[in-house]
């Protein structure tokens, strides 16, 4: 089964080394035409203009700008991001302090929506042909044109407003506070063993990843729809039923292999694309993530802050692409070498 | 004791709004251990009848009436649950398609373990070890690597092979045989054909055998039907129906397949189509009259009955006697150009094709090796092989499709091995091809006068109207009106699309044409119309030819020297009359022994076939 996936992971790494060098370079110019002063920014208000060009030597930022780019490699290669010039902290250690909870977020968003759109893929394929299957199908629509900083919204009017069931800022309730450990709350606190802790941080997550998932699920339900009807028109199907194979069986053993394959590859980039959305929903639900980093950082012209979420994005799809791409591959034998 | 009886079955489709017959008046029976054949071209409705025996019929398809009487039981009112229960168990299906009719993303080991799950063959070990045996029933070697395999790992044959294995692993009562060797190589069709045989005769399974190869049906059917336009044209004894064909339509068919052997003769061409489901409805009197050379009036006024010839042969005819006066045109040989100076040279083509796999391991593959034959002044040369024997190649190396790695070209006075633009261009103006599939080889989106005149069009220069007059003028020449150029490809038939193909090749005037399996995957009455073109072409244009095909009869039809190539080499060529009569080496003589015989009272023994086939089917 994992013939050719490690080969594969192997070329992805390189080419992912190549793909993070312009990806940073490129976040390097575009910052760097912002009109920010980071020198200006990095002294007191009262210091005098001699002070800020000192400072400004000091960093480095009167040399050319390939220059400047060499040095922040340099420095990123030995894992140093550089201090946030607005919270007076290390970049790294902040990153890595908001990351786990938007990829908590992503993921559970991810599941939401692969569980809505697999089950609405199905159940659209079932009524196919029927009266149900249009009511469906113009519900996924209206689905797909909503989108998900409206569920957002729409959420907390209902679930947080009108009918006050579940918590929609932050993470955890006020009175609790976090576990150590990775920074993945639901692994964190289930490991120390606070189921109270572990329920909360459920109630918290439920509003956001359920605004996301759905708003990223018609796409998929939509995708499985036509690949099951792709599917359907070939011989082995027939020929399964002409073997006396149930239906059942047949949609589950014989077509559902092979029309996921290009779901999962249309998941794999929805997933990119959701990971950029969390960035919305983590705002409008105070959520602590990478997201609401990112707006703070933008706001203060947090020029080490947004190089540093930058290339988290980045890293973070370029593992997951990899990771779909290798599932591709272990599920679809054509692909695998001989 | 009958198998299976049909009595009366009618089957129709709600088209267009209003009720169409499909299926009329089908009425047989079948006993154990006996092969019928169900003939006819497509739109005849012989799948149709498959699909009904299994009850799967295409949405707003019914059964109208009749019953079709299973070991005693209606297959038709049974319901569906019991029927499932038949299917795969006492009931089997061999599929046209070998190579998707298994899943490709299961091996092979688990879609037979999931078959024999089904059936009850205990447990895993046991399946196992059954599923072994089967394949080694169908004389498939190393069965046991075979289970880890996935199907696009084997060859269409080996497929085909799997397939028949899993249809006679529950010693079916009755298997349904749907064009099991269509799609497949002649050598391999032989084989395939001898397997079902062998396994048919051992389990006294009675057999129901889809083709649409009169001469194929005749060698191994006991009984063969006949139909057109979903209706029998004529049932009765195999070698009755194919020495004393009694309805038209048998005899036309007859008269349209080429030979490969005795004296050459022209084919019959059946004008037109079979009519589609939406024209059924509106014909009264018999569905063949519009195409029927001994029409009269009375044919069009009503349904002609069943009449008997002789005991047990059956045609739908009301002038049978009429029917052995068909025959074709005389052969028009003489009119042909001569072959004159020397058009296209190959010296010593070679092409090798690398593949890699990972960062060290490259395996070459030679799909060509050392090839040398000349084209000369209108002569048609054929080239004949079995898939894989490089046949394509050559074609596309000769076009400047593909880059040879070894060897020369030389075309009307002009070495264009070097595939420089000034080689290309000249290449272009001398040679153009014309591909199988027509289907995807014309642009969709394009009208059928653009396409004809893409090369016009290409060159510059010329107005649209210029070129839809010279479409027209292309069009006309191939036998298809004039407003044809106004429509989309879709729009049109598998015939005529080839027909539109070639008339974009003919469009600058070349002097070869190169056309790989241009009438493969037709109806023998749309290849009959298309070899006549090519003929009436031939005598008025005098291009020379290169015809790549597998079907030997067609090349013999055509050809006036054949090569025969395997495994990338040419192993014979000469003078098609002498080659076919007289092969020299032992792989024109087995695939000339796999092609079933013309005269069905001569014993086929496809074995002749054994000397060259271990080489071919070693893939795994």
């Amino acid at each position: 089964m994992m013939t050719g996936v490690l080969p594969l992971v192997g070329r992805r790494l390189v080419a992912s080394v190549f793909i993070l060098l312009i990806v940073s370079f490129l976040l390097f110019v575009v910052l760097h035409v912002l009109p920010v002063d980071p020198a200006a920014m990095s002294v007191p208000p009262n210091a005098t203009l001699a002070e800020i060009e000192a400072k400004r030597v000091e960093m480095g930022l009167d040399r050319p700008l390939y220059v400047q780019y060499g040095i922040w490699l340099g420095q990123v290669a030995h894992g140093d991001f550089g201090t946030s010039i607005h919270f007076r902290r290390g970049v790294l250690g902040l990153v890595m302090a908001t990351l786990p909870a938007t990829i908590e977020l992503a993921l559970l968003s991810m599941i939401v929506a692969t569980v809505l759109g697999l089950a609405g893929g199905l159940l659209l394929f079932h009524t196919r042909g029927t009266r149900t299957e249009k009511a469906i199908d113009f519900g996924s629509i209206l689905l797909l044109s909503t989108p998900e900083f409206l569920w957002a919204l729409f959420f907390i009017l209902m679930f947080g407003v009108a009918l006050p069931l579940l918590p929609f800022t932050g993470r955890l309730d006020p009175n609790m506070s976090l576990p150590a450990g990775t920074g993945f709350l639901l692994f964190d606190s289930l490991y120390a063993g606070r189921p109270d802790i572990f329920w909360s941080a459920v109630r918290h997550l439920i509003m956001p990843s359920l605004a996301l998932g759905i708003a990223f699920s018609p796409t998929i339900m939509r995708v499985l729809r036509s690949s099951f009807l792709d599917v359907y028109q070939e011989d082995y199907i027939h020929l399964a039923r002409l073997r006396g194979l149930s239906e059942r069986r047949i949609l589950l053993r014989h077509a559902l292999k092979n029309a996921i394959l290009p779901t999962l590859s249309l998941m794999g980039v929805q997933f990119g694309f959701l990971f950029g959305g969390t960035l919305l929903v983590e705002v409008i639900y105070s959520y602590p993530g990478l997201g609401n980093l990112m707006v703070d950082a933008v706001r203060n012209a947090d020029l080490p802050i947004i190089q540093a979420v930058g290339l988290a994005y980045c890293v973070v799809v370029l593992m997951i692409n990899t990771i779909v791409d290798s599932l591709y591959l272990v599920l679809n034998p054509k692909l695998r070498l001989r | 004791m009958d198998m299976l009886i049909a009595r009366d079955v009618s089957v129709t489709a709600s088209f267009d709004g209003g009720i169409v017959p499909v299926i009329q008046e089908l009425s047989f029976s079948l006993p154990a251990g006996r092969i019928l054949g169900l003939v006819g071209e497509s739109g005849a409705g012989k799948s149709m009848i498959g699909r009904t025996i299994a009850q799967l019929l295409p949405p707003g398809f019914s059964v109208a009436s009749g019953e079709l009487m299973f070991d005693g039981q209606d297959l038709i009112r049974l319901p569906a649950e019991t029927r499932r229960e038949l299917l795969g168990r006492d009931i089997a299906f061999v599929p046209q398609e070998p190579l998707s009719g298994l899943n490709p993303v299961l091996t092979i080991g688990r879609q037979i373990d999931e078959h024999l799950g089904r059936l009850n063959f205990g447990h895993a070990r046991l399946r196992r070890e059954r599923a072994l045996d089967m394949l080694n029933a169908v004389h498939l070697s190393h069965g046991a690597d075979l289970l880890d395999k996935y199907p696009h790992q084997l060859s269409g044959g080996m497929c085909q092979r799997v397939l028949i294995a899993m249809a006679f692993a529950s010693k079916p009562k009755l298997l349904v045989a749907d064009e099991p060797t269509t799609a497949l190589d002649v050598t391999i069709q032989a084989r395939i054909v001898e397997l079902i045989a062998e396994l048919q005769s051992r389990e006294k399974t009675a057999v129901v055998f889809i083709t649409h190869d009169l001469r194929l049906a005749a060698q191994i059917c006991d009984n063969i039907m006949v139909l057109y336009a979903g209706r029998p044209a004529e049932v009765g004894p195999a070698r009755d129906i194919f020495s004393n064909p009694a309805h038209p339509y048998t005899r036309c068919l007859q008269l349209s397949n080429p030979t490969v052997s005795g004296p050459r003769r022209d084919l019959y061409a059946l004008p037109e189509r079979m009519p589609g489901l939406s024209a059924i409805k509106g014909i009264v009197g018999c569905l063949f009259a519009a195409r029927c050379p001994n029409v009269i009036e009375a044919c069009t006024k009503a349904l002609p009955p069943f009449i008997d010839i002789e005991p047990g042969h059956v045609a739908t005819c009301i002038r049978p006697e009429a029917t052995k006066a068909i025959a074709p045109p005389g052969l028009q040989r003489a009119e042909l150009p001569q072959a004159g100076q020397p058009l296209l040279e190959a010296k010593g083509l070679t092409k090798i094709f690398k593949s890699s796999h990972g960062f060290f391991r490259r395996t070459a593959f030679a799909a060509v090796k050392d090839v040398s034959f000349t084209l000369n002044e209108g002569e048609f040369v054929g080239i004949v092989g079995e898939s894989g024997s490089g046949k394509s190649t050559v074609a596309r190396l000769l076009c400047g499709l593909e880059k040879s790695g070894e060897g020369a070209i030389v075309i009307a006075d002009r070495d264009v091995t070097d595939g420089g633009a000034v080689s290309r261009q000249h290449q272009r103006t001398h040679v153009q091809m014309v591909f199988q599939d027509p289907q995807s080889a014309l642009n969709p989106r394009r009208r059928v006068g653009s396409i004809v005149t893409q090369a016009m069009e290409a060159a510059g220069g010329s107005t649209s109207a210029e070129r839809l007059s010279r479409a027209e003028a292309l069009l006309s020449e191939i036998g298809l009106p004039p407003e044809a150029a106004l429509r989309f490809p879709a729009q049109l038939s598998g015939g005529q699309r080839q027909r539109v193909s070639i008339a974009r090749a003919l469009c600058v005037a070349p002097n070869i044409l190169i056309a790989d399996e241009i009438v493969s995957g037709l109806d023998v009455s749309v290849q009959a119309q298309l070899l006549n073109l090519l003929m009436a072409l031939r005598r008025r244009r005098s291009f020379s030819m290169l015809f790549i095909s597998h079907d030997l009869s067609v090349v013999r039809y055509l050809c006036d020297r054949v090569l025969v190539m395997r495994l990338g080499e040419v192993v014979e060529s000469g003078p098609t009359e002498q080659v076919f009569a007289s092969p020299s080496h032992a792989y024109t003589r087995a695939l000339l022994a796999a092609v079933p015989p013309d005269d069905p009272t001569v014993i086929w023994n496809p074995r002749g076939a054994e000397v060259a086939a271990p080489v071919l089917t070693a893939t795994l």
